[in-house]
């Protein structure tokens, strides 16, 4: 399994998103956000689209597969 | 929809009370035929026989129908729940009924009283203490973590389950449980009932877990 590291965080904080506006934005609980931004979670090539979108960054960026 | 029930439960008090004016005629004016054991061997049609007949096989044809509408009435939730985007409410007191699965230890008096075993039954009521777990994830959004998480549960807890009867198969199997095949039997009995309840207690227990305490724990099937 490679190192996974996640910027989503930073990328939330940039575009003025909570984590809850940012979850329901893509349709997926808070909970799973906060996972998602501690690395805790792969997601979905779906979701993973959604969140690029929803902060205005690419995917490349986000989620980080060292 | 509600005039459809009605109609349903209707015929079924129908063929109920068809039933019993049947064999109360039967009992009077045809000689008890069909209540009094008798030879079917030997049977011989009489026209005083048709209510009997008749009523038997209306109330069979609606017991029929009645599982019928079970069936597809369970297929359909399913279909509505997949479909659904939240978790159903449940109330997590519903985990006591697990309690009832102490009903389960009747069996021990029962099978030395008359040789019934089917208290034994009961122990799979002990699955029913995952409601506390289901309760507390009541109301939920159906995301794909949740999903993922309740994949993982459910096959983590099927493993367990079959494990656990894989195991009561090798031994039970041999054959005589302190030289006895009802002992066996009854054995069997237990591990399966037991077996359900704990699949459907880990299955919610373990959904829960993964779902709140991450997933590195005992139970973790990925392997990460």
């Amino acid at each position: 399994m490679p190192d996974f590291e996640c910027r989503l965080k930073k990328y939330r904080q940039i575009k003025d998103l909570t984590q809850e506006q940012l979850a329901v934005q893509v349709g997926v609980r808070r909970e799973t956000i906060m996972r998602l931004e501690k690395a805790q979670y792969n997601p979905s090539l779906k979701l993973a689209v959604d969140i690029s979108r929803a902060v205005g960054a690419p995917i490349e960026e986000i989620f980080i597969f060292k | 929809m509600k005039n459809n029930k009605k109609l349903i439960i209707f015929f079924g008090v129908f063929c109920v009370l068809l039933t019993i004016a049947s064999f109360l005629y039967t009992a009077v004016f045809n000689d008890e035929r069909f209540i009094a054991p008798m030879d079917m061997s030997d049977y011989v049609f009489r026209v005083k026989d048709l209510p009997v007949i008749i009523s038997c096989v209306l109330l069979a044809l609606y017991v029929l129908y009645i599982f019928l509408l079970i069936i597809k009435s369970a297929i359909t939730n399913k279909n509505r729940e997949e479909d659904t985007e939240f978790t159903r409410t449940v109330n997590p007191k519903y985990g006591y009924c697990g309690l009832f699965g102490l009903f389960g230890f009747m069996g021990f008096w029962t099978y030395n009283l008359d040789k019934t075993v089917f208290p034994f039954v009961f122990f799979m009521f002990f699955g029913f203490f995952g409601f506390f777990y289901e309760g507390k994830m009541s109301n939920t959004l159906i995301d794909e973590r949740y999903k993922e998480n309740r994949i993982k549960a459910q096959m983590a807890a099927d493993k367990i389950a079959m494990s656990v009867i894989f195991i009561a198969v090798l031994f039970l199997g041999q054959g005589k449980l302190m030289g006895n095949l009802e002992y066996t039997l009854i054995a069997f009995v237990i591990v399966v009932a037991l077996s359900i309840a704990l699949k459907m207690f880990l299955g919610m227990y373990l959904l829960y877990h993964y779902d709140n305490d991450g997933s590195d724990g005992l139970f973790d099937e990925s392997g990460e």
